[in-house]
């Protein structure tokens, strides 16, 4: 939008001067704020002037006091630490784990034959089902959380690193063939990089799915973390916390998402942002 | 041309595809030629007509389903190091730089990094690509993209070239550079040429010989000695010589049929 204006764009700017030639063309940067503000007056209105329980729905100037309370004393820092550490620790596992098993499966035609019917298996398998055994079998600390994350966030990788590794066009083969190049060789110089797009579009899923791989194991058993603060404060009907721990998430998972994407524009440099979308 | 041992023999080369329905394509039949070493052989014909097939059996890319080709009197089974290939695209890989693209060769065959550095860097001025060495492929145009494929062709100093439509992607004024470009290239590294093409100035201005093929299955209609001084400029078109290759080499692919001759002053003009 801003990287090319035309001269007659620039002409159309100042006869129709507005004051605001940002906006033309996007209302959305107007009207989404806009919305949203008044989206949430109706919200205070309603709880104070209609029959609505404040205990269930607080207003949102409550939910904010929680928000605020909660940030400068310290109490979301200690359990976003918590769950960020275990989201992180996660997604690093099932990372390593899910660049080397696809690139096993993907080398070795009698390990995907072999190990296929497993990967089936676990993935149509909800694993969050699983969690409260590897609560039992792991504890109520992080590890369990950890192992958690990892699962959940290991298929997006592992499925996207073998379809990354199986995309290579013929005439690169063709080309590295011709210089005599070895079965690791070609993966090395070619099959590795020319996945990372898709490897790339795999963390991006992932990365959320560790979150939400934390917070699962931390509502079904756990002693710290964004996930218990909500199911502590479930418990209390301490509303106006679940909704201020819910925007922390947000927030975080938008963070976490800007994040990767940024380090996935730097990384994979050469690849247009379409394929980013396109295989994510 | 010496009449010392051949660099390579073809010897009644044939190649049948089984398609996935069970059937046969015959893409080659009976193909004989023996290139002698420094020889620049151009082959022509229409499309389908098993020349990109020939090419990656000397390539090592495919193999025959009968015949053999021969390099130095050793079987060609197989990619060897002393030959080197330009693809019809230039097939850069993306994510590395010009200078990694063209080093490429050295990586793959475990040749010494510091002395290929200074070599690619030298086949880097040759092409007209100095000062390009940091540059990723999608910052370069066609042309470039395709120079940059061809020194990473030499930069194993193979003593066979195989070119395969190298310039068909590209304009024409790009095209008649490139073409004048390698011209030059050759006669100063002394490499023997295979070079496919659609294109019949092309052909007669690149060539020692032109091989004419026909359409599938593919065999060879006619070999035809180019005897025009060297080194050749654009202007050899302006020799009546030059336009009977071009006129007969049409008349050999099948495109005898009226006008042909007209089209043929042309595409020589133009």
């Amino acid at each position: 939008m801003t990287t090319h204006i035309t001269s007659a764009e620039l002409i159309d700017d100042e006869v129709e001067s507005s004051g605001r030639p940002r906006l033309r063309g996007r209302p959305e940067l107007l009207l989404t704020p806009l919305s949203f503000v008044l989206l949430l007056g109706f919200w205070e209105f309603a709880v104070h002037h209609y029959a609505v329980n404040a205990i269930l729905l607080p207003p949102p100037s409550r939910i904010a006091r929680s928000l605020l309370e909660g940030l400068t004393g310290g109490l979301y820092l200690t359990h976003f630490l918590v769950t960020v550490g275990e989201a992180a620790g996660g997604f690093c596992i099932a990372a390593v784990a899910g660049v080397i098993v696809g690139s096993l499966v993907t080398q070795f035609w009698l390990l995907e034959r072999t190990l296929y019917p497993y990967l089936i298996a676990l993935q149509s398998m909800p694993k969050i089902a699983i969690a409260p055994l590897i609560v039992i079998w792991f504890g109520y600390g992080a590890s369990s959380k950890v192992i958690i994350a990892a699962m959940i966030s290991f298929f997006p990788i592992l499925v996207n690193v073998v379809v990354g590794l199986r995309s290579c066009d013929a005439s690169k083969l063709d080309l590295l063939r011709s210089l005599s190049a070895s079965k690791w060789q070609i993966f090395w110089y070619l099959r590795l990089p020319n996945a990372l797009p898709f490897i790339f579009a795999g963390f991006n899923i992932a990365i959320i799915f560790s979150i939400l791989g934390a917070i699962v194991g931390e509502f079904v058993g756990g002693e710290a973390g964004l996930g218990f603060l909500i199911v502590a404060a479930n418990t209390t009907l301490d509303v106006s916390q679940v909704f201020a721990v819910l925007i922390v998430l947000a927030t975080l998972g938008v963070t976490v998402f800007i994040g990767l994407q940024f380090v996935h524009r730097k990384v994979v440099f050469w690849a247009e942002s379409d394929d980013i979308n396109r295989y994510s | 041309m010496s009449a010392l041992a051949p660099l390579i023999t073809i010897g009644e080369v044939g190649k049948t595809y089984r398609t996935t329905s069970g059937g046969a394509v015959k893409a080659l039949e009976s193909v004989s030629l023996e290139i002698q070493p420094q020889e620049f052989v151009v082959v022509v014909g229409p499309s389908g007509c098993g020349k990109t097939t020939l090419l990656r059996i000397l390539a090592g890319l495919a193999l025959p389903s009968d015949g053999r080709v021969l390099l130095r009197d050793q079987a060609v089974r197989g990619p060897r190091r002393d030959v080197g290939v330009v693809f019809q695209d230039a097939v850069l890989l993306p994510w590395r730089t010009v200078l990694g693209n063209v080093m490429l060769p050295a990586l793959i065959l475990g040749l010494d990094r510091a002395a290929f550095r200074r070599r690619a860097g030298e086949l880097l001025e040759l092409v007209g690509l100095g000062g390009f060495e940091d540059k990723y492929p999608h910052e370069l145009s066609g042309g470039m993209r395709q120079r940059a494929s061809i020194a990473r062709a030499l930069l194993h100093d193979p003593s066979l070239l195989l070119m395969d439509e190298p310039f068909g992607a590209l304009d024409a004024m790009t095209r008649e550079a490139m073409n004048l470009e390698l011209l030059g290239i050759w006669q100063k590294a002394k490499k023997t040429v295979f070079f496919i093409t659609h294109s019949i100035p092309e052909a007669v201005l690149l060539a020692d010989r032109v091989v004419v093929m026909s359409p599938r299955p593919g065999h060879i209609v006619e070999t035809l000695p180019i005897d025009l001084p060297r080194p050749r400029g654009l202007d050899i078109f302006g020799q009546p010589r030059a336009a009977g290759y071009v006129t007969r080499i049409r008349e050999k692919l099948g495109g005898a049929a009226p006008g042909s001759a007209a089209l043929s002053r042309l595409e020589m003009s133009s």
